[in-house]
């Protein structure tokens, strides 16, 4: 007779593995099913050419969530978090902005372009901790349903509405400011420097289909800010051994707890029995029971494929065919023989530049027009990039004396006029390649191998829908009590026995791990 | 208060929220003097609902409400028109051929739409809820419009949510296929805005404009209401005199009136101009904070309106040029980057004997090449158009989701009062904003008294 298992996680991305651990840690027999070869999800660290190492999609790490690293004590697994320390981003006109890891070079450097710009700095960083500080607590609830009755929401409902009036006046009209502006206008209402401005909103438009000037994006600002004051992480950083070493520091923590890891296990559809989830199918055919089963999936995923739709109301499974994917971001991963040389900093600041992000975000018009071009179903021609050069922090990731470079890349629409082909993806490699050229003249002759990943292709490798790096868009209407669906965005489904876990369920993003832990107080809190 | 003054409060502005708002501070015994700039009322800018509640309590009988009937006319890609009717099955029947997908949802999305729009009338007629306070009255206030809403449905709550913060363009796709119907009823979701249809928050401004219009109909009424209330005797109205406020240690004391530089006294100044032009001449007596906000209201001028020469009554009434949300879409292209849309949206509204022409995008700079796309938009001679852009937002402050409710006209002030004494406001750039003739003004008074 084949082992027992209380809780199958379909899926081993990091949610899937904290959901897991979680489980396991509180006496739960756990299996987890990975369709691919190695954890991790869009998490992971892959030799993609002999020597070199990428984090093949995500590829910083800050937002995970601090209460997730105590819990499942991940330092002891191998976590090891690196700082990012410093953005600088090239101007067209061959200056540049930067941001030091020191705070008083950063505001000698603002003061450079506007001494007014460098005063409101400090109060626009004091704004953004305060709120990012107040909507944290957020991260770590489950949403209430507005639309129910039940003690227990309108508690929860009450609970909100005086945490948000204990913020006082000032900073609720932020928040409401950040929930419903763009950051364009935004940062508009703090800075008068245009590249200030264009890096700032960057973050803003980071795996949404919206441009800086699109209302929505200052949220999306926020969610990214968070990460910056977890006390835990001084800042954004790398994990050593690059992202995948994150997944693999849970996954360790989850076997340490007693938790099975399968992978090059694909699922392919939830078995159900009297209107309950009873197991799993795998791709073969083998058929594994259990009593709970969570999909760390995204929603399209968890309710239109695993599951048929008949076992759903058809109301949840309108909403869910509704939910917006919408992905708009690639990838590029190159390996270098040596470090490019920036035209606005042909010294590197003494190695700093390398040591940090560079933002190729030199004007609002730059970023918007980029934008422009994805509406209308074309990548962008000269696009919003962040680049990182994880080798310099992390030798172990390159061959002595060659580097790693990762470039992500917005924007490259889903949904490409004409579709995505083989001719494409170089042509879209060739727009990143020859915009970085024009700013680090010599890159191109610098480069060995390059790896360039389109939305399809994050789909096809990862399986997140529509290549939507959140599992789901970042907007209003697809946060909190409505994420994914409005009166299921608690972690249980309309499916008895079946839960979701990934980040296409509150809060949703990044490598922050908090829908996968909330899933697992769930189960716990139901299995009791 | 001054003893010398005859008046007890001047309203500057002699549009619909002026007079509004000086009618009822009438009825309520006080004399008030109304300053207007301009000599003759603006006729143009009376669109949109006017409240029940006002046309009873300042008895506006001879009020007259347009109901167009096709209420818009809507010329398609391949020849003819599609003709939108106030009746719903009607409509239905004329949309089948375009789309029988778009025929058979339209009742559902008529009535849907209809019911969001009146939880905005019922919270358009009082003051926007005071989300700081510990007033027990008001947090019952408040409590009873959450009660409200909620008594209304579970997906009417949904809906609230999940449709407010939307972009019409995202709203309308989950509807409808048919580009020529989405286009119309986009080019409402961008109304005297500067956002194009794919923008957050345009669905919150496509609702907003229909309230007050029956299911199915989405396009504000026109009414007479400016001319009625000028007519209606109580308040004393001066015109072609520019008003300035004038306050001292903290306290409004009257308006300076230009040309002539006389002062008017009174204990109450009740401003219907644009919140900054009028705060901005106190600034001085503002507190930082407060005036850096007044700073940062987002005003900015997106739209022109004009007249057309017709050589004959056109066969419609209302002639909307948005052939899909794309076009839409790239006209708004243009006005991100400081440019008039190469391909404007023209919409042309037959009214008491002359056709008025509003297009978009149209924001501040050189206008050279505007009145020629228009024409060509229209396919008209250019000679027989006469537009005129607005210098600023013609409802004195941006519809946006930042900008409404307790966020109007500047965050934390909604309540009419401002933080000078006797110094209130009662235009497009209060709570509810524009596009609601009299609403604030009713709002505004209502507070005063």
């Amino acid at each position: 007779m084949a082992k027992r298992y209380d809780v199958i996680i379909i899926g081993g991305g990091h949610n899937g593995l904290v959901t897991a651990a979680y489980l396991a840690r509180a006496g739960k027999q756990v299996l987890v099913l990975e369709r691919r070869p190695r954890v991790g999800g869009a998490a992971v660290t892959e030799e993609i050419f002999p020597g070199f190492k990428f984090s093949m999609f995500s590829y910083v790490v800050s937002l995970l969530r601090p209460e997730i690293i105590r819990d499942l004590d991940l330092p002891r697994h191998g976590l090891h978090i690196l700082p990012l320390e410093s953005t600088v981003t090239p101007m067209e006109n061959g200056d540049y902005l930067a941001a030091w890891s020191d705070h008083d070079d950063t505001r000698r450097e603002l003061y450079r372009h506007s001494p007014r710009d460098a005063e409101a700095y400090d109060e626009y960083g004091r704004l953004m901790h305060f709120m990012a500080q107040a909507v944290k607590p957020i991260l770590g609830m489950v949403p209430p349903d507005p639309t129910s009755f039940a003690p227990g929401d309108l508690a929860a409902l009450l609970r909100l509405g005086k945490h948000f009036r204990g913020l006082g006046a000032e900073r609720l009209h932020a928040l409401v400011k950040l929930m419903t502006m763009s950051s364009a206008d935004f940062l508009d209402e703090w800075f008068e420097t245009d590249v200030l401005k264009a890096t700032k909103s960057a973050s803003g438009i980071i795996g949404t289909f919206l441009g800086p000037r699109s209302p929505g994006t200052a949220y999306v600002l926020l969610h990214h800010y968070m990460g910056e004051l977890d006390g835990v992480f001084r800042a954004w950083g790398f994990a050593k051994g690059g992202t995948g070493a994150v997944s693999e520091s849970i996954a360790s923590a989850a076997r340490a707890f007693g938790a099975e890891i399968r992978c090059d296990a694909g699922v392919t559809k939830v078995l159900v029995r009297g209107e309950r989830a009873t197991g799993v199918v795998l791709e073969d055919g083998t058929e594994i029971p259990a009593s709970t089963v969570v999909s760390s999936l995204d929603p399209r995923r968890t309710f239109l494929q695993l599951v048929d739709a008949r076992h759903l109301p058809s109301e949840f499974v309108a909403d869910i065919t509704r939910f917006k994917f919408r992905g708009s971001s690639g990838k590029v991963n190159i390996a270098l023989a040596g470090l490019p040389t920036f035209t606005c900093m042909p010294d590197g600041a003494g190695g700093k530049l390398h040591r940090g992000a560079v933002s190729i975000s030199p004007s609002m018009e730059y970023v918007e027009r980029a934008y422009d071009d994805a509406k209308y179903g074309e990548f962008s021609r000269r696009p919003y990039m962040d680049i990182v050069f994880p080798s310099v922090i992390d030798p172990g990731m390159a061959p002595p004396g060659k580097h790693v470079m990762s470039i992500f890349v917005q924007y490259a629409p889903y949904r490409l006029n004409g579709g995505w082909t083989d001719a494409k993806r170089e042509a879209f490699g060739d727009a990143v390649v020859n915009t970085v050229e024009s700013f680090a003249p010599g890159f191109k002759s610098l480069i060995l191998h390059r790896q360039v990943i389109t939305p399809v292709d994050i789909e096809r490798i990862t399986g997140l829908s529509e290549g939507n790096i959140f599992a789901g868009e970042l907007a209003l209407q697809q946060l909190f009590f409505l994420r994914p669906a409005p009166g299921w965005a608690k972690f249980a489904t309309p499916l008895r026995g079946y839960y979701q876990a990934g980040s296409g369920t509150h809060p949703g993003g990044g490598i922050m791990g908090a829908s996968g832990r909330l899933a697992a107080l769930r189960i716990l809190k139901d299995s009791a | 208060m001054s003893a010398s003054s005859p008046y007890n409060a001047i309203v500057i502005g002699a549009g619909a929220n002026g007079l509004v708002a000086a009618h009822y501070l009438a009825r309520a015994g006080k004399r008030v003097l109304v300053v207007e700039q301009h000599q003759t009322p603006d006729l143009s800018a009376d669109i949109g609902w006017v409240p029940p509640r006002i046309i009873r309590d300042l008895d506006l009988s001879d009020l007259r409400i347009e109901a167009p009937d096709p209420w818009i006319t809507i010329p398609l890609a391949g020849g003819g028109t599609l003709e939108l009717a106030r009746d719903v099955a009607r409509s239905a029947e004329a949309i089948r051929r375009v789309s029988p997908t778009d025929a058979a949802k339209w009742p559902d999305f008529c009535a849907r739409m209809r019911a969001l729009a009146t939880v905005l009338e019922r919270l358009y007629l009082v003051p926007p809820p005071d989300i700081e306070t510990r007033d027990p009255r008001e947090l019952a206030r408040i409590a009873g419009l959450g009660f409200y809403v909620r008594r209304l449905g579970k997906q009417t709550v949904i809906d609230l949510a999940r449709i407010l913060p939307m972009s019409i363009a995202e709203l309308l796709d989950d509807w409808f296929e048919s580009d020529a119907l989405k286009g119309a009823l986009g080019a409402l979701g961008i109304w005297h805005l500067k956002q194009g249809p794919r923008s957050g928050g345009t669905a919150f401004n496509f609702l907003h404009h229909h309230v007050g219009s029956p299911a199915g109909v989405f396009r504000p009424a026109r009414s007479n209401i400016t001319e009625v209330l000028a007519r209606k005797s109580g308040v004393e109205i001066r015109r072609g005199a520019h008003a300035t406020v004038v306050a001292k240690n903290g306290r409004a004391i009257g308006v300076v009136v230009d040309p002539g530089g006389e002062s008017i006294l009174a204990p109450v100044v009740v401003s219907s101009a644009p919140p900054r032009a009028t705060l901005q001449p106190v600034a001085i007596e503002l507190d930082p904070e407060f005036a850096r906000a007044v700073g940062n209201i987002r005003a900015r001028a997106i739209v022109a309106r004009g007249t057309l020469a017709a050589e004959q009554q056109p066969a419609y009434w209302n002639l909307c040029i948005a052939p899909s949300l794309e076009y839409l879409e790239r006209a708004y292209d243009d006005a991100k980057y400081g440019k008039d849309s190469a391909a404007p949206y023209v919409e042309l509204q037959r009214t008491n004997g002359r056709l008025e022409v509003h297009v978009q995008y149209v924001p501040s700079g050189d206008h050279s090449d505007l009145v020629p796309r228009v024409a060509r938009a229209l396919d008209i001679e250019a000679q027989r158009l006469r537009l005129e852009p607005a210098t600023e937002s013609l409802y004195h402050e941006e519809l946006t989701l930042d900008q409404i409710l307790f966020m109007r006209p500047v965050p934390g002030w909604s309540r009419y009062r401002m933080p000078i004494e006797g110094l209130y406001l009662c235009g497009s750039g209060t709570h509810p904003g524009g596009g609601i003739p009299g609403a604030a003004g009713r709002n505004a008074a209502r507070e005063i008294v």
